[in-house]
């Protein structure tokens, strides 16, 4: 029986009829997502940080404190004129540039696991890739929108674009990091498909581009072990197929429920990364299939969301953009699931709002302010 | 902006909707795959992978003599591992480690480079290697406590005591029986949960592990080495193949000795024949022979139509039962009961079962406890094979008036002639009198047990004065005389039955049992001689020897010479005889 409340029945029709507005559908989700975030990333690292920091509870302040700044650059997102991002594509693609050749510089970058992607600038760090993927989407969306009808053609619609493209991949895979070009490629090819490049080019560039990647595999026995061990981890399962290996184990072992938070023992030193590449497999061993449902429910949810604000965008800018950080965010989850489940071979790529990693968060939430940004222009356009 | 443009644009954001819905089915299936169909699979394999359960076990307890002297302790032997995981310079590691232990170093590497979580580096290590590798203070280096039974006293009481494995857990002798009460509590740690959450060597402390309890013996360390002392000369000095000898106290049935020659040495079992592990006394039966003449003459008296003094004819040396002949060493015509008993004449023997009968000597014998267990606290006791007396044939009654056609354990045969000395009560046989606690508190305390009034008092004061003859200077025994005591006993010689199950000429069994002093008697003893050359009795070989185990331990023991014994005695010619 529900119990009466006055004024019930009118609020429930109210909320009946006018859908939440985009902030709230966005904002809870990503909510739950960066508070999960925070407990596993707490489970997942608490005995590597013990034993590399001294403090089980390194990873968790720090992810913790990210949060704030998180929400500083969510909310100037949310209420940044959308207009006069046009004006800053060009800017904000030349600060990625600089940002991408100071990572290199000696001095500047900081040496971490045999990459170089971390820039400092006094006392803060972040990762230029990830800065780099904002600046790409916000640099096609102004791009492709201001090119209207002429992106049909092969000269202005597509070459352009690739150009940019590569010499980002250039200077990112000097780093090197490649999961980060693959996500930029996926972006640029998915943005000009939805734009309206046509898909014979797209088609036939990928198609030749295969022998390029083919030879840049083989060129590296490094890279070479990683597709061979993706193929059968369990030969290989004490040397490259270890993670995978280990990773496939977390899941197994969570079952449907999983073995309870903080219980789980692969992130124990067999996952490596357990905080921030395999924080999937940790949240699949402690909470189980339920947990992971959850969690890609959350993830399909935002996007869902993200699709609907891109189609009802007042303008092309707005709705590439928007399609552009959907695709960012959903395929950037997609890239680190399938690593985690073996479906695709390991990259290097976080879980947004998940795993631990300060530019990534902050990143990813500046990506939702600006989808909240779009939604609601177009709300306010729609409600009389 | 143009509406047909962006209706494109909108059918293809539709478009790329549908893609992330395939990738998100793609990813959903594959976890539901993992999580619930190959769930257990890969949780087994997981478990394999990073659950290596150790257990630790307490100190297992001490085992002492009735003097509180120790004959089996543990000694702390730390076990060293390795997590190679977390080894950081195996090179340096595995040099340092090879010296230390004087392992081969690059099958040491090998090892600690291995992907494997957990490896043994050396099992049961000395304190000196384990301080030595502690002191070098490497990572991934653990030490796992564990210990190591160590039996200072080597030889002595070998087969009695057993030995352990390298688990701790007893395999022979009172350490195998009483393995319960030694072994320490246990507590199982899962290495890695340690290993890895917290501080290597934090978990595996012996905390909440407690020692086993302690057993203390009935056996004295002093008489058990005079005894194998005395056995061992014997055995070597009439070339047999082996001896057995036990020493009781007749009044309450506590085993002072238990001595099996060959001996070994339980701190390297593993090097001797494992034939020479077992307790022979209480495994392993035995033709007594004509010690057995002592019950029959027993069975005479109880059953109330004989005296010492009734006299037999005796068949000048042969006597034919049906198809079957027994002989006499020597030919005698008539003799007493006494004499029978004192020249250990077989025929006289068999005329006594003959004139009480084959039920009478059935009972006398059962009560005496043969057929049956004694229920000594050891392994593997045999209850030696005396077969109801309605089976007996009249030559079957015959024989084994003189200790033939059954068999008895060497305890058996010693605790029955301990009743003896007992005034006819026999003694349940005990090894161990106190099981100890680990702060010092009694557990369980063994008691003097009688088992029954096997033959009445005067029965058996008639039977002692018999066998006190048996040593007089004209006896089979007389080599068992000692300076200033009256000892009873009888000697016994049979033939070990071959592979063929007939009699072998070249394997005697030479047997004396007796006990002293006649008066009050302390401790009774029973020595066999096994597989001796032919010529040897029970007369000639084992007699002597109980003489030398007799004098040794009553000396020991403090007991004073019989005052009635003439001293004189001690110096008459000694004749030849036989068993």
């Amino acid at each position: 029986m529900r119990p009466y409340l006055p004024g019930y029945r009118g609020s429930f029709r109210s909320g009946f009829h006018m859908p939440p507005p985009y902030d709230l559908r966005l904002l809870f989700p990503m909510l739950f997502l960066v508070g999960i975030g925070i407990v596993m990333v707490y489970s997942a690292s608490s005995a590597v940080a013990l034993k590399d920091h001294g403090s089980d509870q390194f990873f968790l302040r720090r992810q913790a404190l990210y949060v704030f700044p998180g929400f500083a650059v969510l909310l100037m997102c949310r209420y940044f004129p959308i207009r006069f991002l046009r004006a800053l594509a060009y800017p904000i693609l030349g600060l990625s540039f600089v940002s991408l050749v100071m990572v290199l510089l000696p001095g500047f970058g900081i040496k971490a696991g045999g990459a170089t992607r971390w820039l400092r600038l006094g006392t803060i760090s972040f990762q230029p890739a990830e800065f780099a993927r904002l600046a790409m989407v916000v640099y096609l969306a102004y791009s492709m929108s201001k090119k209207d009808y002429k992106l049909e053609t092969f000269s202005v619609g597509f070459v352009p674009h690739v150009m940019i493209l590569l010499v980002f991949t250039f200077l990112i895979m000097l780093q090197p990091d490649f999961g980060t070009v693959v996500i930029l490629f996926a972006i640029t090819w998915i943005l000009m498909f939805v734009g309206g490049v046509r898909l014979k080019y797209l088609l036939l560039s990928f198609l030749s581009s295969l022998p390029v990647v083919y030879l840049f595999l083989i060129g590296s026995s490094y890279r070479m072990r990683r597709i061979i061990s993706f193929i059968n981890p369990w030969r290989y399962a004490h040397d490259e197929g270890y993670q995978t290996v280990h990773s496939l184990m977390a899941f197994g072992t969570g079952g449907i429920w999983g073995v309870g938070l903080g219980k789980g023992y692969q992130k124990l030193f067999y996952l490596p990364e357990p905080h921030t590449d395999f924080i999937f497999s940790v949240i699949g061993e402690e909470l189980g299939l339920m947990g992971i449902l959850l969690v890609v429910v959350c993830f399909a949810y935002i996007l869902w969301n993200g699709v609907k604000i891109a189609r009802s965008a007042e303008d092309t800018f707005s709705s590439f953009l928007a399609v552009g950080l959907t695709v960012c965010v959903g395929l950037q989850a997609c890239v680190n699931m399938g690593v985690a489940l073996a479906l695709l071979p390991t990259k290097g790529l976080t879980l947004p709002f998940i795993s631990y990693g300060g530019t990534s968060l902050i990143m990813n939430m500046a990506f939702i302010g600006l989808l909240m940004n779009i939604g609601a222009s177009q709300t306010r356009q729609e409600s009389p | 902006m143009k509406p047909t443009e962006k209706s494109g644009i909108n059918r293809r954001i539709y478009w790329v909707g549908a893609f992330f819905v395939c990738l998100f089915l793609i990813i959903i299936g594959k976890t539901i795959y993992l999580q619930v169909f190959q769930g257990q699979w890969l949780s087994r394999l997981a478990a394999g992978e990073y659950e290596k359960t150790l257990t630790i076990r307490g100190k297992r307890g001490t085992i002492f003599d009735r003097n509180l002297r120790e004959m089996a302790v543990s000694v702390d032997a730390a076990s060293i591992a390795a997590y190679p995981r977390f080894i950081q310079e195996p090179g340096a590691v595995a040099t340092a480690l090879a010296e230390v232990l004087n392992l081969n170093r690059a099958a040491l590497l090998r090892k600690i480079t291995s992907d494997r979580t957990f490896v043994w580096i050396k099992r049961q290590s000395a304190p000196s290697e384990e301080r030595a590798i502690r002191a070098l203070g490497f990572k991934g280096i653990d030490f796992i406590p564990e210990h190591t039974r160590y039996y200072p006293n080597r030889y002595l009481a070998a087969q009695l005591l057993g030995f352990t494995g390298v688990d701790s857990r007893g395999l022979e002798g009172l350490e195998y029986y009483f393995n319960d009460e030694l072994t320490g509590t246990e507590r199982s740690f899962t290495v890695l949960k340690d290993a890895l959450g917290k501080k290597f060597d934090g978990d595996n402390s012996v905390e909440g592990v407690y020692r086993g309890n302690d057993l203390v013996l009935t056996i004295d360390r002093t008489i058990q080495f005079i005894t194998e002392k005395a056995l061992g000369e014997a055995v070597a000095d009439f070339k047999a193949k082996s001896g057995l000898a036990v020493v009781m106290a007749p009044k309450t049935g506590a085993i002072l000795a238990m001595a099996n020659f060959p001996l070994f040495n339980p701190n390297a079992f593993r090097r001797y024949d494992r034939e020479l592990w077992r307790n022979r006394i209480i495994t392993d039966p035995f033709e007594p022979g004509s010690t057995m003449k002592i019950f029959s003459a027993a069975a005479a008296i109880e059953s109330g139509g004989c005296t010492p003094n009734t006299i037999f004819y005796c068949e000048n040396g042969k006597y034919r039962i049906g198809r079957e002949v027994v002989h006499d060493t020597r030919s005698h015509g008539w003799l007493s009961l006494n004499m029978i008993i004192k020249y250990s004449s077989n025929i006289g023997a068999v005329k006594v079962s003959e004139m009480i009968g084959a039920e009478a000597l059935h009972r006398t014998l059962r009560h005496f406890g043969f057929g049956e267990k004694t229920g000594l606290t050891c392994p593997a006791e045999t209850s030696g094979s005396l077969s109801p007396y309605q089976r007996w044939s009249r030559i079957d009654t015959g024989v084994i008036s003189f200790g033939h056609g059954m068999s008895v354990s060497v305890l058996q045969l010693v605790t029955a002639v301990a009743a003896i000395a007992n005034d006819g009560v026999l003694m349940k046989p005990y090894v161990v009198q106190e099981i100890r606690g680990r702060n010092g508190e009694p557990i369980q305390q063994y008691h003097p047990q009688e088992v029954r009034q096997a033959v009445s008092p005067q029965t058996a004061e008639t039977v002692k004065k018999m066998m006190a003859s048996v040593v007089e200077p004209e006896g089979t025994g007389a080599r068992a005389d000692l300076h200033g005591y009256t000892v009873c006993g009888k000697t016994g010689t049979a033939q070990n039955l071959n592979e063929a199950g007939e009699y072998a000429r070249d394997a005697y069994v030479g047997s004396f049992v007796g006990f002293v002093p006649a008066e009050d008697p302390q401790i009774a003893i029973l020595v066999v001689i096994d597989e001796l050359p032919y010529g040897s009795y029970g007369g000639t070989v084992a007699a002597p020897t109980f003489r030398n185990i007799a004098r040794e331990t009553l000396n020991y023991l403090n007991i004073p010479a019989d005052p009635g014994v003439d001293r004189i005695t001690a110096g008459r010619p000694r004749v030849k005889v036989n068993g």
